[in-house]
């Protein structure tokens, strides 16, 4: 092939883009919709469910202050302290829970597979930015709070190329 | 001569009259920190030291204190876009160590993991070998296109980039309900889009004139050397592990590995490209015999303790052959880990290539090595 061919075809392919759509995704006005309401796992069959390793969320009704989820984070980023919580729960004697320090945090989904108790999974919730070294620190408190989320976009496929819509 | 307040090596400084010894690096000369030492004559490359260990992590000495599941999130960070497949030598060798029988459908879930994970790499690493060139659309594309494949990844792990998806045992979570559907409508508009690279990239002209005939690695070489991978079957040598020693379902699967004779720059440029269109065939596949239903990973005792003894597993990454070897003292953490990566195996063909070749050459030569500083340095 002569190199003039060569030229027209590359110059040719990049002018034929010109008609397709753009798959760019807006990002702060568009956000990208994820699988279910976040990882999960199934302490009783062993397996996880599929969803966004995200922000944890915490169910103070089922924690029992039993530490396992901070013993498997000492290995891998050492995010999750256990902290005194002022209510008092029947299942939860010492009354301690897990505070997550997202400074730390890895979004392994470790400590999700640890809870043998449901009480921690984690949700689509990535936006966690913050202007302060303690606003990453989440108290129990602010852990249960379900995030409230407006992702709607998805990958959209047809004959004019792929968009975000 | 060199300035007195900076260390040896650290300066530009005159051999003689005619050769200047030059440093690339240790400030990012692709991606990742490595320094090359090269000494040029005028344009011409005539010695070339490279120097890799500026980003040493000791990952294989953390590994001795913590027990196999917990390995499993530090260990895939020395290659974060390959993160599956690093990790999958390690999970392999534990799982025989700790006498695990993995259940047939998370086999061919991390088969379809593997692949997806190696486009997205090599997608990563053409992005960079575009820009390296001054094509800039072929830094774009790439770079868009491994969205898509991102976004199964999403899907399937709920991670971008560092999924910690497998596991001694298996995988961590089973696929999200109608994946099957999204891959496949995903992976062929994949597929589609990454053959019209031919004509902006590959057959190009004036890559070709840049890339054709510099960094020559003779058949020989290649053994001689030891490289591994892209390298090596750019070079004419049909060597892949996948095909070779087959490891999880990779005997049942239908493909091919491409091999290339030049041993150029663009020979070893265009086989991870040829790559990518088998992992499609390969994904393709698998998502049809795999097993519709079933369990996807065996339940661990807390602190599994592993068998007295030593294992040693291989895979073929996005770069090459990629070892991982565990020795066991029947502790719950392992004694000794080692990752013998491709990376630093294709480096060591470096020196040989660049001698006599242009300086401005030096970019793609250095970076169709498949080489990735932090998987070297581990």
């Amino acid at each position: 092939m002569g190199t003039a061919t060569g030229i027209i075809k590359a110059l040719n392919s990049g002018i034929k883009h010109i008609a397709l759509k753009r798959f760019t995704l807006r990002y702060p006005e568009e956000k990208l919709k994820f699988v279910g309401d976040g990882y999960q796992f199934d302490p009783s069959t062993g397996v996880g469910i599929a969803g966004l390793k995200g922000r944890h969320m915490l169910f103070h009704d089922h924690c029992t202050g039993c530490q396992l989820c901070s013993i498997a984070c000492e290995g891998v980023a050492e995010a999750i302290g256990m902290v005194k919580v002022p209510e008092e729960w029947k299942q939860n004697k010492k009354s301690i829970m897990p505070q997550i320090d997202y400074g730390k945090c890895v979004f392994c989904g470790l400590c999700v597979d640890a809870c043998p108790f449901y009480a921690l999974y984690m949700t689509n919730d990535y936006e966690l930015s913050s202007f302060s070294k303690e606003g990453l620190i989440y108290t129990p408190a602010q852990l249960a709070v379900k995030p409230s989320l407006d992702q709607d976009v998805e990958i959209q496929i047809s004959s004019r190329g792929a968009t975000h819509g | 001569m060199s300035s007195p307040t900076l260390p040896p090596g650290l300066a530009i400084q005159k051999a003689d009259e005619r050769i200047m010894t030059l440093n690339v690096g240790p400030q990012h000369p692709g991606s990742g920190h490595m320094r090359i030492v090269v000494q040029i004559d005028g344009d011409q490359i005539v010695a070339c030291d490279p120097d890799p260990g500026y980003v040493h992590r000791g990952e294989e000495k953390m590994a001795e204190y913590r027990n196999y599941t917990l390995n499993v999130p530090h260990l895939e960070r020395p290659v974060i876009h390959d993160s599956c497949n690093i990790l999958y030598p390690y999970v392999l060798a534990s799982e025989e160590l700790l006498g695990l029988e993995i259940p047939e459908r998370a086999k061919y879930i991390r088969v379809i993991a593997s692949e997806l994970n190696r486009c997205i790499y090599i997608q990563y690493w053409l992005a960079i070998y575009g820009i390296f060139l001054g094509h800039s659309t072929m830094f774009m594309w790439p770079a868009g296109d491994r969205e898509l494949l991102i976004d199964l990844m999403e899907k399937m792990t709920g991670a971008r980039v560092t999924h910690s998806y497998f596991i001694p045992g298996g995988i961590r979570n089973d696929l999200p309900a109608n994946f099957e559907d999204v891959c496949l409508r995903q992976v062929n508009y994949f597929e589609k889009r990454i053959k019209e690279y031919a004509d902006v990239f590959y057959e190009n002209p004036i890559l070709i004139s840049r890339t054709a005939n510099t960094g020559v690695l003779t058949r020989e070489n290649a053994i001689r050397l030891g490289t591994t991978g892209s390298v090596l079957r750019a070079s004419g040598i049909d060597y892949d592990v996948r095909k070779k020693e087959p490891y999880d379902v990779y005997d049942e699967l239908d493909f091919e590995t491409p091999v290339l004779k030049d041993g150029d720059s663009y020979a070893r440029s265009r086989i991870p490209w040829l790559d990518m269109m088998e992992s499609c065939r390969i994904i393709r596949d698998a998502l049809q015999k795999m097993p519709k239903s079933g369990s996807v990973r065996v339940k661990l005792k807390p602190n599994p303790k592993g068998e007295l003894g030593s294992v040693y597993k291989r895979i073929e990454s996005g770069r090459g052959a990629l070892g991982c070897y565990i020795v066991s003292d029947k502790k719950p953490e392992p004694y000794r880990v080692k990752l013998s990566v491709p990376s630093f195996r294709n480096l060591i063909a470096m020196p040989h290539l660049l001698i006599g070749e242009k300086l401005g050459n030096m970019p793609s030569i250095y970076w169709s090595l498949n080489y990735w500083p932090v998987e070297a340095d581990r």
